[in-house]
């Protein structure tokens, strides 16, 4: 087996052969990067409109389901309206604090079953019934990190009680998000890469980040596309115009 | 050497390709179809020729640190509870996967789609150790119940009907299947979603890493990534050394202009970021995370000729705009890369011996450079492997002597002026209403699939030559 300092003395005798490079350099990274995120979101809130109605218009092109609605106690009815339109019997979300929002009462009258995920992770037996429900529910409920307006794009941050696959094995995924986690482009979603990785990482943080821009597609069959091949057939987006209580998530 | 030499000569196997109807049809449509997206995507995009720069840029700045990068990628790894392996050759990296799936007690793989695991072979390997592989991106499924291999780098059964796809579906699942493709998807997506619950092990590629913080990149479209990663108790990720980049702001240049190249998306369906295994607080997730750092000759390619290759972020741009690829599709190319880059990269695997004849399988028009995501000169490169090949002398001595000849006439005018005549007098045996249509001997391959024109009546120098005593 090849050693890491074989594999490594290899690399640097072959580099130490090449002669008369041009020059070349990364892209050059922010200085305090979470410092910079903040002076962004400040600007970023004075001109929200136009980039909501951006990510409006390229979330549609990726065939995502848009809605808006005035505060958040309308999301549990908006999201019971998808429920009920696709025959929902069971929903999986995010708890309540980590949404800001409290599904339960009211998908129960419709009713759907609720299974908030947990904070803290339980026992193998409790995680292998989650994992069942998550893999058998109808509809998955979560929050957003950011919302990428260049790309119609949603980021999820995986973390204790945002399990990954909520926004995954469901073949519908509901998001729900507010103008605190919008941003205009993938230049921008540099910015806060960098700064979610500036300093030690919190105990809740998960090992995963996910980008998604539209439902599951291929075209693998004759170039015809079709959606929801192993992850969701519809992705919404639920816009809060009052804004949701959820604060501190980047 | 990683792969063996394929045996049929590129000869027969073009000749099989363009003898297949559906063949041509499929990669005309195919091909035309991703230029078209290609070519919106970056109209709709002024920026796109800017970041294509800094993506070069990016590439090259990194290959001039490599190493840094790739110890900072290690011990960010590390750091976060995962473990890194290093391959020299594919069958160390194949034995590194064995015996973590042997370690494990592994009885079942799920795939994403990898072009390393592909050029390694690593799904005999677990199969003949007792670890059913499954690929789970649709096309490379459809490819592994047909027991064949990817014809594109992104779509990898372009090659195949949807009748085809739903004879397949009905023998493996016995029943009757609609050659619709809906309904095969709907029947692939339950098929594998039970596997995807199963399996013990997710093998991936990786798109990029990012050293800064040892995070994985995989991009799909249809989130096989996102499963392979997140349901299995153990991760693998097969990983070439070029595949580094150093932060995160790196690697939205990259997002920027990947997709679009590969697909005419603004960005793939999923993106995902993995850094190490599950943490503390998650609910699901591996429990080990391992990626398998793979050399396989590209190391060597550092200080080497193909160095430029080393860019190459498999988006298949080239491909479909290569009047080469477009005629004979991927499986005529005889190994894992097909297309221009493919040459290139097999040339890199297998050493030039492999690409004796594939070298000469372009016609250096550039279209594919014009493609390329980071502006490799795939042109330039193929130049110097024909130049390689026929200095190590991996070429035919026909040809070798032939060309030889030619070169040194070219260099002598006064001779090569006399050579018209000698060649008027020459051809006359082969000429067939103005063309020559055949020739003897090897001379024979040029003719076999076009004419030559004949050595002209008078020459332009001839021609020229009484213009300026006429004017004088």
């Amino acid at each position: 087996m090849t050693t890491r300092a074989e594999f490594m003395g290899r690399v640097r005798g072959e580099m130490a052969k090449t002669r008369g490079l041009f020059p070349a350099a990364p892209a050059e990274r922010p200085a305090r990067p979470r410092e910079r995120l903040e002076v962004l979101r400040r600007e970023l809130s004075e001109r929200w409109p136009q980039t909501l109605e951006r990510f409006r218009t390229e979330f549609e092109r990726v065939a995502g389901v848009f809605h808006r609605v005035a505060s958040a106690a309308e999301v549990a009815d908006t999201i019971a309206r998808i429920g009920r339109e696709r025959g929902a019997t069971s929903v999986v979300t995010w708890p309540p604090a980590e949404l800001g929002v409290d599904l339960s009462s009211r998908l129960a009258t419709a009713g759907m079953s609720v299974e908030a995920m947990p904070r803290a992770v339980p026992a193998d037996v409790e995680r292998r019934r989650l994992r069942e429900t998550i893999a058998r529910a109808d509809l998955g409920v979560t929050g957003a990190d950011l919302a990428i307006a260049e790309t119609g794009t949603l980021v999820l941050r995986a973390a204790a009680g945002r399990p990954r696959s909520t926004s995954l094995l469901p073949p519908c995924h509901v998001a729900v998000f507010d103008r605190t986690v919008l941003l205009e482009s993938l230049e921008q979603v540099g910015l806060a890469l960098e700064a979610w990785h500036e300093g030690p990482r919190s105990e809740n943080e998960g090992a995963v980040i996910n980008f998604i821009t539209g439902p599951s597609r291929t075209a693998d069959i004759e170039l015809t596309l079709t959606r929801g091949v192993h992850g969701p057939k519809e992705v919404h987006a639920i816009f809060v115009d009052g804004g949701l209580p959820v604060t501190g998530r980047a | 050497m990683s792969e063996p030499l394929v045996t049929t000569p590129l000869r027969e196997r073009v000749h099989d390709a363009l003898g297949d109807r559906f063949l041509h049809e499929a990669l005309d449509i195919a091909t035309t179809k991703f230029i078209g997206l290609r070519r919106e995507a970056f109209g709709d995009f002024p920026e796109g020729e800017r970041l294509r720069d800094r993506a070069r840029a990016i590439k090259e700045a990194t290959l001039q640190h490599l190493d840094e990068h790739l110890e900072r990628l290690i011990e960010n790894i590390e750091r976060l509870g995962g473990h890194v392996h290093f391959a020299t050759t594919a069958d160390e990296a194949r034995d590194i996967i064995l015996d973590i799936a042997r370690r494990t007690g592994a009885r079942m793989a799920v795939k994403s789609k990898s072009m390393a695991t592909e050029e390694i072979h690593l799904n005999d390997a677990l199969a003949a150790a007792g670890v059913t592989p499954v690929e789970t991106d649709l096309g490379e499924y459809i490819i592994q119940l047909a027991h064949e291999r990817p014809s594109h780098i992104i779509a990898p059964a372009i090659h195949k009907t949807k009748g085809q796809v739903a004879e397949l579906f009905a023998r493996e699942l016995k029943r009757e299947v609609a050659a619709d493709p809906e309904v095969l998807t709907r029947i692939a997506r339950a098929e594998l979603r039970q596997k995807f619950l199963d399996a013990d092990l997710g093998i991936t590629g990786a798109n990029f890493a990012v050293a800064e913080t040892g995070t994985v990149v995989l991009v799909t479209n249809e989130g096989n990534g996102r499963m392979v990663t997140s349901l299995p108790r153990v991760h693998v990720a097969v990983m070439g050394v070029e595949k580094v980049i150093p932060s995160m702001t790196d690697l939205m240049v990259f997002l920027s202009v990947l997709a679009k190249s590969a697909t005419g998306q603004k960005l793939s369906v999923y993106t995902t970021l993995v850094q190490g295994p599950r943490r503390p607080g998650e609910l699901e997730g591996p429990e080990e995370f391992h990626l398998v750092l793979l050399d396989n000759g590209r190391i060597k390619q550092i200080a080497g000729t193909l160095r430029e290759a080393l860019y190459c972020l498999r988006c298949g741009a080239c491909l479909n705009v290569c009047p080469v690829y477009r005629q004979i599709g991927g499986h005529a190319y005889g190994y894992t890369y097909p297309g221009p880059i493919g040459i290139l990269l097999t040339a890199m695997l297998n050493g030039p011996r492999s690409v004796k004849e594939l070298s000469h399988a372009s016609s250096l028009c550039g279209a594919c450079a014009d493609a390329c995501p980071v502006r490799i000169d795939i042109p330039r490169m193929l130049i110097e492997l024909r130049k390689e090949v026929d200095e190590r002398r991996i070429a035919p001595w026909a040809e070798r002597v032939t060309f030889k000849g030619l070169g040194w006439l070219l260099r002598r005018p006064a001779l090569y002026r006399l050579g018209a005549p000698i060649a008027r007098l020459l051809q006359r045996p082969f000429l067939r209403g103005g063309r020559i249509r055949s020739l003897p001997l090897f001379f024979g391959d040029w003719t076999r699939t076009r004419d030559l024109p004949p050595v002209a009546h008078r020459t332009f120098q001839e021609r020229w030559a009484d213009l300026e005593r006429e004017t004088s």
